[in-house]
């Protein structure tokens, strides 16, 4: 699997939307005749290609959102595995550990470039300095004061 | 050919800053809604705005009825898809590890070893914040010092994602 795979995974949707483009933009009279609606004008172009780009940004995020974990789902798919047994507080403590919760995510924070080490610490890139003054931003303008995570 | 106009194309942006700016003056004013009926508020705010234009154009500029419902039908997507993203994004803010984490760095002047940042936001608080969120809503329930599954929402959502793992990503887990 490629290193960078949501920017992969853009530059193949967007490729396809560009020949999508071109192709129905050349081809228009002939796919007008086996009977297919074509875009004609460029206010429609745009407005397939917004459709399309929204359509990927939520293919994306949801990719994104796949690749990792979350916390919420991995406990409740080992509590339903407990079945009627149930689940100790103890062996849960155990099946969710640093190991699995936190290291992963300073990883991808590392191969993101979001953070790089300096010497045995974590120091924060410009690249998330930025990210993380918008969401520090959006925090304070919804009032939300839990650290939250 | 469809008839089109700028406001039509730019429709669900403007009800998408609609979206955003109820969603964030109701979870300030509104001291009792939580931030997911924040979130459910503004987005209907936005597809109601999405139908009023749309109708606006379809009684007063006569477009066909073909034409406005395609037209409304894309643009309900694209706003959907921005509402998707907006919620995503909140979200993150509120829950995401790696922006907690990034945070603590941020905040920390000085950067933070692996040991520092464990003890700052570790296994125990995340899996304590979530399993009180669990708890509270009915997903999960906690009897005789033992967890069960109560309500079934979470986990059918969990394993709805597991089988679209399986099929996109090729594993059930990142831990395979």
């Amino acid at each position: 699997m490629p290193k960078r795979r949501v920017k992969i995974l853009l530059f193949i949707f967007l490729g396809v939307l560009i020949i999508g483009i071109l192709v129905l933009w050349r081809c228009s009279e002939e796919l007008s005749g086996l009977g297919l609606t074509v875009p004609i004008g460029y206010l429609e172009y745009l407005h397939v290609s917004i459709f399309v780009m929204s359509l990927t940004i939520v293919y994306l995020i949801t990719y994104s959102c796949m690749e990792v974990d979350s916390p919420s789902l991995i406990m409740t798919m080992r509590i339903a595995e407990s079945g009627k047994e149930g689940l100790t507080k103890k062996k849960f403590d155990e099946l969710l550990s640093d190991d699995i919760l936190v290291k992963p995510r300073v990883k991808n924070l590392v191969h993101d470039n979001l953070v790089y080490m300096e010497g045995e610490k974590y120091q924060i890139t410009p690249k998330g300095k930025r990210m993380t003054l918008i969401f520090i931003f959006y925090r304070w303008l919804l009032n939300i004061t839990r650290k939250g995570g | 050919m469809l008839s089109y106009s700028l406001l039509q194309l730019f429709n669900p942006f403007i009800c998408f800053i609609i979206n955003v700016l109820i969603q964030v003056v109701s979870y300030r004013i509104i001291s009792r809604l939580g931030l997911l009926k924040s979130e459910l508020l503004g987005f209907a705010a936005g597809v109601l705005g999405v139908l009023l234009i749309e109708a606006f154009y379809f009684l007063d500029f006569q477009i066909s009825l073909a034409d406005s419902l395609s037209i409304l039908v894309v643009n309900l997507v694209i706003y959907s898809s921005l509402g998707y993203c907006y919620y995503n994004f909140i979200n993150l803010g509120v829950t995401a590890r790696r922006i907690r984490i990034l945070r603590e760095i941020y905040y920390s002047k000085k950067g933070l070893s692996l040991e520092e940042i464990i003890e700052r936001y570790n296994a125990k608080d995340i899996v304590e914040m979530r399993i009180n969120r669990l708890v509270n809503s009915g997903q999960v329930v906690y009897k005789e010092e033992k967890y069960y599954i109560g309500k079934p929402i979470v986990l059918i959502i969990a394993k709805i994602i597991v089988t679209m793992k399986l099929i996109v990503l090729g594993k059930k887990s990142e831990q395979v």
